[in-house]
């Protein structure tokens, strides 16, 4: 197997660390051959606060996903998230010299550097430029403008730009392991790779990705990214709260949320207690059931009127055909689907990776959507097996055809 | 602390009100206070320059130093703006009349509004008025010199007004769109200064079920160097307490309510037409006391005005200390000294708490007239017509003020007692994990703290 086949996911979250190592399969496919994680220290919402710790957690997570796997990892795709992260849409627009007629690859590049011609905050760097439509001379509905003749190309981008300085800390703190960040990728990007297929960006998709310390979104409507965008706020909130709300410590909170923990209000019945089993010598805490489920109903319920407000702002909720998903780890609350059909109106899902093969147990995890994504974005950015003119324009313009 | 309803209602009849606009910001102002509907008889506007007088709509119009300026402008020399308005002081006194409120509109940085403001607000209040000011400092682009010209116009104009709402005209404008025009940002400052004339005339006008009289005024404004906290919000319909509630506090001054955690009086007043119910009043207060501390004290009015019909207007009037710090009430005007922030400590005497207490209990009855004819008369003997050789930007020494409203010392005492209180709060809202680090602000609610403790969700 050549080893430019062999491409790692790395996710620096904020409740784990996790490495996946696939394979990426010349028919397209994804096999995931191991997965290694750690649980993670020294990361709030979804950034490293804690350099020396994430870099030992890391170091640990890949050592993990090296011994399940057989494989020597030298470079990974690196997730990145974090509530400073923001995006928007822009058009680039460029004229075809008077000398020719015809568009050609080179157009394209231009077309994106003219889309990134927006000012964004100096301390901010580009993440991402993703095409959503072509439009040649005015006209909509382009797919692909190689070769067509026109005296004006323009494009429609989304762009995802954040905090330099942030990013890069991310970067540094694997490249500290002596490992290659090949490319960094915008978390919930990654994740909407694996849990949307093509039918549903078509027909257009929400996926929610609420992770330990951030909830991370993306809209597709018509096969491309509309919206795109961070919330720090995640499970890491709802234990807080549960700690806070019932005096206990966060690591009982945690499990407390885990086993017993629901969204869903007015299904105990009334008075019922959960008594905390006694571990540490501290005499067996009762707590009200309905009380534990309506700090996390308010919190999760928050989130999810936050993201739905930002969609609606921009008027997308009405294009989802395929409604809404749920994944990261958060999505395993018990009744979450149903606080999120309550809230959005539309049908929800709770996904998984489901377009790759390998370890099951792997990608049937939520959890592990965003890393086993950046394999499929990874896999969507090589395109270094010549396959006609398609791929030669993908290796150009990396991220056609996939997004 | 909700005041005791008191049912002796003195007669609002006789409030004779002026709004003076003074200089070029103030005229400005006053236009805005005349579209918005005021009785225009009520509107002077003074100036040095003729130009200016003769663009403005006010029917009253009074020229400053006709001699010394020849109806020119003041040219920015806040020196000369003073000894114009020297010159005509009587006209100034002419024209306000047997008012017994003065409202002045004035913008500080200038030549005019500078210099003559102080002098102006003394002559009002010669003639027994109460003089509530409403300046606007420059914006900071417009340079240190006007900056500072302004900052020593406000210092010696809080000496000899009773209550001056300071705007800061940068943050009025962090309220406006980038992308709007310059008019647009401009017209904010009038927009909030018409709308605050309107507030507090309206205030005192109406009639209340609660009463909110000028002591409360005075009360939620009294910081030594306030940054004022002002909004006002209109709505009907269901919502209305809810809707009313939200763009008081989506007003340019508010900052959506953040600030209003670190204040520690804050009026409010709710007014409703006929129909106005206790339930609506209640909604909005438990919404409103989420934005205020446990220890705020809260200075609560609530009016019928037939005027509003189905409207609710709620009004909220707050200062914080601009240095961010917040002072604790310092009796501004109790006694005459020249700095009385070093004889707060006299001020309150423990000795005096058990005698003063008593006195909030059976708070009379407030006719802020009654109130300050008796305080006029006193304060008058010492108020010193400013001598000319002074400079203006000196504060006058031995400071011309009143006496303070009767339950200021009371309030002072209460005050103290609350901040006491405050090291026994049993659940101060907390971050936990998230304590350091960096929050997540949406919409004002800092998120990082639990959903159930911001929306009061609180089950057993």
């Amino acid at each position: 197997m050549a080893s430019e086949d062999i491409v790692v996911g790395l996710e620096i979250g904020t409740s784990k660390v996790c490495a996946v190592v696939g394979e990426t399969r010349r028919d397209g496919t994804v096999k995931i051959l191991g997965v290694g994680q750690a649980p993670s220290r020294g990361v709030r919402k979804g950034e490293i606060v804690d350099f020396d710790t994430a870099g030992k957690c890391v170091r640990e997570a890949l050592a993990d996903a090296e011994e399940k796997s057989d494989v020597m990892i030298r470079s990974v795709f690196l997730a990145v998230t974090g509530g400073h992260t923001e995006s928007f849409n822009n058009r680039g627009s460029v004229n075809i010299p008077e000398d020719r007629e015809e568009i050609c690859e080179d157009d394209f590049e231009d077309v994106q550097a003219a889309a990134r011609e927006v000012s964004i905050p100096p301390a901010n760097m580009f993440l991402h430029s993703i095409l959503q439509h072509y439009y040649v001379d005015g006209q909509d509905g382009v797919l692909n403008p190689v070769g067509m003749m026109g005296r004006k190309l323009e494009a429609d981008f989304h762009i995802v730009h954040g905090v330099g300085t942030r990013i890069k800390n991310s970067v540094r703190c694997v490249k500290e392991l002596d490992i290659e960040v090949e490319d960094v990728v915008f978390a919930p990007l990654a994740a909407a790779q694996v849990v949307l297929d093509l039918n549903q960006k078509n027909l257009g998709a929400l996926v929610i990705d609420i992770g330990g310390g951030t909830t991370g979104y993306v809209v597709y409507v018509d096969g491309a990214i509309k919206q795109s965008g961070c919330l720090a706020v995640g499970g890491d909130h709802v234990t807080n709260d549960i700690s806070l709300g019932l005096r206990i410590p966060m690591a009982r909170a945690e499990r407390l949320k885990v086993e017993e923990g629901s969204v869903i209000l007015g299904q105990s019945v009334p008075g019922e207690v959960l008594v905390l089993k006694d571990e540490t010598g501290f005499a067996g805490r009762e707590i009200e059931r309905e009380m534990l489920n309506t700090i996390i109903h308010c919190r999760i319920r928050e989130a999810f009127e936050l993201l739905k407000r930002q969609t609606d702002e921009a008027n997308y909720l009405p294009f989802l055909g395929a409604g809404v998903l749920l994944t990261g780890g958060c999505s395993m609350l018990q009744g979450i689907d149903q606080l999120a059909e309550e809230v959005f109106g539309l049908p929800v899902h709770l996904t998984h990776a489901h377009t790759v093969s390998g370890v099951t147990s792997a990608f049937e995890n939520p959890q592990f959507s965003t890393a086993i994504g950046l394999i499929k974005y990874a896999q969507a950015m090589q395109g270094d097996k010549p396959r006609g003119w398609f791929s030669r324009i993908r290796r150009k313009l990396p991220f056609f055809g996939v997004w | 602390m909700i005041e005791l309803p008191r049912n002796q209602l003195p007669p609002q009849a006789d409030l004779r009100i002026k709004i003076l606009g003074l200089g070029g910001a103030g005229a400005n102002a006053l236009d805005r206070i005349q579209l918005d509907g005021a009785n225009s008889d009520e509107l002077v506007a003074i100036n040095t320059d003729t130009q200016a007088l003769t663009g403005s709509v006010a029917p009253h119009k009074v020229q400053l130093g006709a001699g010394l300026t020849r109806g020119l402008g003041a040219g920015g020399d806040p020196e000369l703006g003073y000894r114009a308005a020297e010159e005509s002081a009587d006209e100034i006194r002419a024209a306000i009349g047997h008012a017994n409120v003065v409202f002045m509109c004035v913008g500080l940085g200038g030549g005019t509004g500078s210099g003559a403001a102080p002098l102006v607000a003394s002559c009002a209040r010669d003639q027994e008025a109460l003089v509530v000011v409403f300046a606007t400092m420059p914006f900071s682009f417009e340079g240190k010199r006007r900056m500072s010209q302004a900052e020593e116009s406000l210092a010696t104009l809080q000496q000899s007004a009773d209550v001056v709402i300071c705007f800061e005209n940068d943050r009025m404008a962090e309220s406006v769109s980038p992308r709007a025009p310059i008019q647009e940002a401009f017209s904010v400052s009038d927009q909030t200064i018409s709308q605050s004339v309107r507030a507090i005339s309206s205030l005192l006008r109406r009639r209340g079920l609660l009463h909110v009289g000028f002591d409360e005024i005075v009360t939620a404004l009294r910081q030594q160097n306030p940054r004022c906290l002002f909004g006002y919000g209109e709505a009907e319909g269901d919502h209305s307490a809810h809707q009313a509630l939200e763009r008081a506090l989506k007003s340019p001054l508010m900052d959506r309510g953040r600030m209003l955690a670190d204040v520690q009086n804050v009026l409010i007043q709710v007014a409703g037409g006929p129909q106005l119910t206790l339930n609506e009043v209640q909604i909005l207060m438990e919404e409103f006391n989420r934005h205020i501390s446990d220890t705020t004290r809260v200075l609560f009015g609530a009016a019928i005005d037939p005027q509003l019909g189905n409207r609710l207007a709620v009004t909220i009037l707050s200062s914080l200390d601009a240095d961010g710090a917040v002072h604790s009430p310092v009796v501004r005007g109790a006694v005459s000294h020249p700095a009385p922030a070093r004889h707060i400590p006299a001020e309150r005497p423990a000795v005096e708490e058990p005698l003063r207490v008593p006195d909030s209990m059976d708070f009379p009855p407030q006719d802020l007239l009654e109130e300050a004819l008796p305080a006029e008369t006193f304060s008058d003997a010492e108020l010193p017509v400013p001598q000319p050789e002074r400079p203006i930007v000196s504060r006058p020494v031995g400071a011309p003020v009143r006496p303070a409203p009767r339950p200021t010392a009371a309030e002072v005492v209460a005050a103290k007692r609350e901040t006491r209180q405050e090291q026994m709060q049993f659940e101060p809202v907390t971050r936990g994990r998230f304590e350091k680090s960096e929050p997540t602000i949406v919409d004002g609610q800092d998120l990082d703290v639990p959903t159930f403790l911001r929306r009061n969700v609180r089950p057993k």
